[in-house]
């Protein structure tokens, strides 16, 4: 369980640029085993949130505790997915995916037998000698969340990972994250400006709002577990459209109401 | 990046059909076509011109191909040439070795590159044929010297590219690395040191030009020993087919050694493109 009290980070003045306040005293409870999907407009702190509980970037107020510990820098309990892969170039499928354990010191035999395990696992079976760059970029996606299960983490962070990826791709690959997480039901922390993936996936959606970024709403998701097996149903239901056109409705009038806020502030 | 993987069945040129190409297909794709025919076509020009120009200063592409012939076969010009690449052995060496880790030091600790950065773009920047008679007051005629000075030549271009190498390694990898838990020192060893390669490498290839280049304007200025004593006296005697001659096998020189260094790029570095600063 991950436990956010009054979470503040600012991020400060650059050159002529004010300082940004990224995130304004948030507060939010992740439970164990529960896919929570982040959504928001660019600039709501989202990104920024993901962040600091992956332990790459520090917070100027508040407290964060995975299972009553207090958060210091990244580690084994946690793992994250890039939008932009992330993956070494000069390495090979194998090499990558084995990645977060070589880092550990896990031997060289053990972290290849693992490592083939997930890319069979994630349908990447015949490509392990190959190079990223001779990859699609879905396959390429494959291998970072690969990599990502294969260190055994309790807690996934998903930053917008399909987001670079076509919308054919993206959705086989929502379809087959569904696959997977149903199987193993770790904490799962994805962001996403897509209300369709939000509501798809996620068992509950925080609604961020920019400047300052906060928690507007937490929204549940009644849709049915498992969702795998039943994403076009799914996404042909009644209910899916009701929850995403309310969800449209809120990120509407976010962006109305700082339009019309905006005319009374001072210039930036 | 996105490319789909490639499966076995199309060659390179071979169309839509994929079908392996022709013999004269693969013979009209080839490079080496092309490089013969420019060849041909360059001395053929030079053959016609010194022949109108008729004058003892410009040598014909014929008489210079038989001085290089000549040449090769003299030891003293073996001798010369042996002389000279100690020197530049030296230089290059020295510079690499330096240079690299100099290159790292001021791309990732933030206080050395102001103090270093001046030296760097004076270097790059100044003519050296200005500065060489300079340093000969200080360094003196003999192998010191033309050490230094081919060193001088090299040393900041591998600075600014072992440098620009580790700048140009993409920060979502050194992110990714952190989350997983490595130290500034796994960081290097596995993502700053192999990213930062191409770079490098590309860096050692040029370097290797600009040592060849101060190796012979050393002797040139300096003192005529080894190649740059060849062109003395080739000069003195008005022996132009000879002078030509060996500028020819210098070129001849650096090409392979460059032939080299790419080659080696390519082996060290296979999936990068084209990343240097100046090529």
């Amino acid at each position: 369980m991950i436990e956010i009290k009054d979470l503040s980070k600012t991020f400060p003045a650059r050159g002529k640029d004010a300082p940004v306040e990224a995130i304004h005293d948030l507060n939010l409870t992740i439970r164990d085993g529960e896919f929570l999907t982040v959504l928001g407009p660019s600039g709501c702190g989202k990104t920024t949130l993901l962040r600091i509980i992956a332990g790459l970037e520090p917070w100027d107020h508040g407290s964060i505790s995975i299972d009553d510990k207090d958060l210091r820098g990244p580690g084994p309990d946690r793992a994250m997915v890039f939008q932009s892969f992330a993956l070494l170039p000069w390495a090979t499928i194998l090499q990558n995916v084995a990645f977060g354990l070589d880092v550990r010191g896990v031997s060289k035999k053990r972290r290849e037998e693992r490592a083939r395990e997930l890319i069979d696992m994630v349908g990447l079976k015949g490509f392990e000698n190959r190079l990223p760059g001779q990859l699609s970029g879905g396959m390429q996606q494959r291998v970072g969340l690969a990599r990502a299960l294969a260190v055994d983490p309790e807690i996934l962070l998903m930053d917008e990972p399909f987001g670079a990826l076509d919308e054919q791709t993206r959705r086989l690959l929502q379809e087959e994250l569904l696959v997977i997480w149903e199987q193993s039901r770790k904490t799962v922390l994805f962001i996403t400006h897509s209300m369709e993936e939000a509501v798809l996936l996620g068992d509950r959606i925080v609604l961020m709002s920019p400047r300052p970024g906060r928690i507007v709403d937490i929204v549940d998701v009644p849709l049915v577990r498992p969702r795998a097996s039943a994403v076009d149903s799914i996404e042909g239901s009644a209910e899916f459209a009701s929850i995403t056109s309310d969800l449209w409705q809120r990120l509407r009038e976010m962006q109305t109401f700082r339009r019309h806020h905006h005319q009374d502030e001072p210039a930036a | 990046m996105s490319s789909v993987a490639s499966s076995p069945g199309v060659t390179r040129g071979g169309g839509l059909t994929g079908r392996p190409r022709s013999f004269s297909r693969r013979v009209a794709d080839s490079p080496w076509l092309y490089r013969l025919a420019s060849v041909a076509v360059v001395g053929t020009l030079w053959q016609l011109s010194a022949m109108a120009a008729d004058s003892i200063f410009i040598p014909t592409f014929t008489a210079t191909a038989g001085a290089v012939v000549e040449l090769i076969a003299r030891s003293d010009v073996w001798e010369a040439f042996w002389l000279s690449n100690e020197a530049l052995l030296f230089g290059f060496v020295s510079s690499v070795a330096l240079g690299i880790p100099l290159g790292f030091a001021v791309a990732r600790l933030r206080g050395i590159e102001p103090l270093i950065d001046p030296y760097l773009t004076i270097l790059l920047v100044v003519p050296m044929a200005a500065i060489i008679p300079l340093l000969i007051m200080s360094l003196g005629i003999g192998m010191a010297a033309r050490v230094v000075i081919i060193f001088l030549f090299t040393f900041p271009i591998i600075v600014v590219n072992a440098r620009a190498g580790v700048r140009q390694v993409d920060q979502n990898l050194i992110e990714m690395a952190t989350s997983y838990g490595a130290t500034e020192r796994a960081i290097w060893r596995r993502v700053l040191l192999p990213g930062s390669l191409p770079p490098i490498m590309a860096g050692i290839r040029l370097g290797l030009g600009r040592a060849v280049t101060g190796m012979v304007i050393v002797e040139l200025l300096l003192t005529p020993v080894g190649i740059g004593g060849l062109i003395h006296e080739s000069r003195a005697r008005f022996q132009s087919a000879e002078l030509y001659g060996v500028v020819v096998l210098v070129v001849v020189e650096a090409l392979i050694l460059i032939s080299i260094a790419r080659a080696l790029e390519r082996r060290i570095a296979p999936w990068a493109r084209g990343t240097a600063l100046s090529d």
